[in-house]
């Protein structure tokens, strides 16, 4: 009898046991459309979150990745000929972001093993192409587009950008520079636990154009014909008003 | 207060864009050229999209160069008659090189072909200016006939037939050469992404020989219709022109041409060249200089282009 007790509340135990030790995550990003509007320059979101059933912070990491939409690149090299630089050879990628961004709570090479941080995007150094049209390796044009991008603000990666408020809550704050494509991003945060991915969680985020902004836009994409026309129209009108102005001034 | 260009999708500062229109506008009407040349490396420098940069260009340089017309007609220094006759090889001209720019783009040598143009064209023609200006300046300063216009010369364009009489420019030559000088300037424009006053006005005093008073005028009338043509070309075919940005340079640029009118017709002929040359080589040597150097980065990256 207390023999058989003693099983049960072992297999309870058991049965409880790791679903109690199961570290989750929950997320959460401050905003979920990023509106352009025309006095648009740049904006700073915030991804935050917190851990549930925590264990042992030790062996614990937070990577949060903020990803654009997908992206055609043309990469070229320029080569010397005859003194002169000229374009030679080039490289197309398809399916690199447009913009990618990713904080940690350590540098990346210390949370996982690298096979680990290819199997999941994880890292500037990890981003690969779907698809690309070259004649030799893709690595040097990759790692142009890389150097270029990070130089214009859209390519950013942190080791020490997760903020920890307490033991278990996080934040990080994300720049979202005024050059940003249009489209579609996704959040995503990833728990890792000695190494391995425990939990992730990924919230879908808008970037657009709003408002007048948005009126041009369309005006320009969908009747580009009457667009220029309008645009040749106002270009006369302001020189003619101006010739007219200047004349009575004089 | 930063401003949002909705098809260059990006920030600037409208202070700065309304500075360049202003004192490349200012340039165009002391010299009676498009301004383009200056402008569009101007705006790429900025950070502007090199496509955006020259479609939006040209819409610019025809709020410039209508309003710069607007003030020749009343003064009466535009052949009317020479303009219309060069803007038919120039329109013809121009469809042909937006064809052959698009080769060029497909070949990816686009770029080098516009520096390479660039530097040849604007080297030749500042080169030729700023001899002949100088040589003019000496000869007055020492007293000796002024090397210019001379009413009874004959030269091999009198002998091309369909002769035509313009008024204005006190010519009685054939329509041959015009129209070929239209229709040149037309291809090198579509595919340098300019007006091409600049290469028009050193063939019109120094081949047609045209009297300078009337040149910039008439200069002005073809390009005003080759750009406002290649803006209407650029919105359809690559959506490249951003009416904001466009916008801000005009207002900056027809404000500053008329200051240039008003201080080119203090200065001489001879000045004016003479300037306007030192103007074009040196966009010419630092252009080259781009060309020769090596660059920070032996690669260039393009988002979203072919």
């Amino acid at each position: 009898m207390k023999r058989r007790l003693l099983l049960a509340a072992a297999a309870a135990l058991l049965a409880t046991l790791p679903a109690a030790a199961d570290e989750d995550l929950v997320s959460g990003v401050s905003q979920d459309v990023v509106e352009i509007t025309s006095n648009y320059t740049g904006t700073d979101l915030t991804v935050f979150g917190d851990v549930e059933q925590p264990e042992d912070a030790a062996g614990r990491d937070i990577v949060v990745v903020v990803r654009g939409p997908d992206a055609r690149i043309t990469v070229r090299r320029k080569d010397r000929f005859a003194g002169i630089w000229i374009n030679n050879a080039r490289a197309q990628l398809i399916g690199m972001p447009s913009y990618y961004f990713l904080a940690s709570t350590r540098p990346l090479e210390d949370i996982a093993a690298p096979d680990t941080l290819r199997r999941y995007d994880l890292g500037l150094d990890n981003l690969r192409p779907e698809r690309a049209l070259s004649d030799g390796s893709i690595d040097p044009y990759v790692r142009a587009m890389v150097r270029a991008l990070g130089k214009r603000g859209l390519y950013v990666q942190s080791g020490t950008a997760v903020e920890m408020l307490s033991a278990t809550l996080f934040r990080v704050r994300v720049p979202v520079p005024a050059t940003v494509p249009r489209g579609s991003y996704n959040v995503q945060v990833y728990l890792f636990r000695d190494g391995n991915v425990v939990s992730a969680q990924s919230t879908p985020l808008f970037v657009d154009q709003t408002g007048f902004d948005r009126r041009l836009y369309t005006f320009a994409h969908r009747w580009p014909f009457s667009y220029g026309v309008s645009t040749v129209l106002m270009a006369l009108l302001f020189g003619w008003a101006s010739s007219f102005l200047f004349r009575r001034k004089a | 207060m930063e401003i949002y260009l909705p098809i260059a999708e990006m920030s600037v500062h409208w202070l700065v864009i309304l500075g360049m229109g202003f004192g490349v506008g200012f340039l165009s009407g002391m010299f009676g050229i498009g301004g383009g040349f200056l402008l569009t490396p101007l705006l790429i420098f900025y950070g502007i999209p090199p496509g955006v940069a020259v479609a939006t260009t040209a819409s610019q340089v025809s709020a410039v160069t209508f309003s710069g017309v607007v003030t020749h007609w009343r003064r009466r220094t535009l052949d009317l008659k020479m303009g219309a006759v060069m803007l038919s090889g120039g329109l013809t001209g121009t469809a042909l090189g937006v064809y052959l720019f698009s080769v060029l783009r497909r070949m990816g040598q686009s770029e080098f072909s516009v520096s390479a143009s660039y530097v040849i064209l604007l080297g030749i023609v500042g080169g030729l200016m700023l001899n002949e200006s100088l040589r003019t300046l000496r000869a007055m300063r020492t007293g000796q006939p002024a090397f210019g216009r001379k009413p009874g010369q004959h030269n091999w364009i009198h002998g091309l037939p369909f002769k035509m009489r313009f008024r204005e420019s006190r010519l009685y030559i054939s329509a041959i050469p015009p129209v070929v000088l239209g229709f040149v300037v037309g291809i090198l424009s579509a595919i340098m992404g300019v007006g091409g006053a600049f290469m028009m006005v050193p063939v019109m005093i120094y081949v047609l020989r045209m009297p300078t008073n009337v040149v910039v005028g008439t200069s002005l009338f073809q390009v005003l219709f080759v750009t406002a043509t290649a803006t209407i070309l650029h919105a359809v075919d690559n959506y490249t022109v951003d009416i904001v940005m466009a916008m801000f340079l005009i207002l900056g640029g027809v404000a500053g041409v008329q200051y240039g009118v008003r201080v080119g017709t203090k200065l001489r002929g001879e000045q004016l060249r003479l300037l306007l040359a030192l103007l074009v080589l040196a966009v010419a040597a630092r252009l080259f200089v781009e060309m020769v150097a090596t660059p920070a980065d032996l690669y260039t990256v393009a988002v979203g282009t072919p």
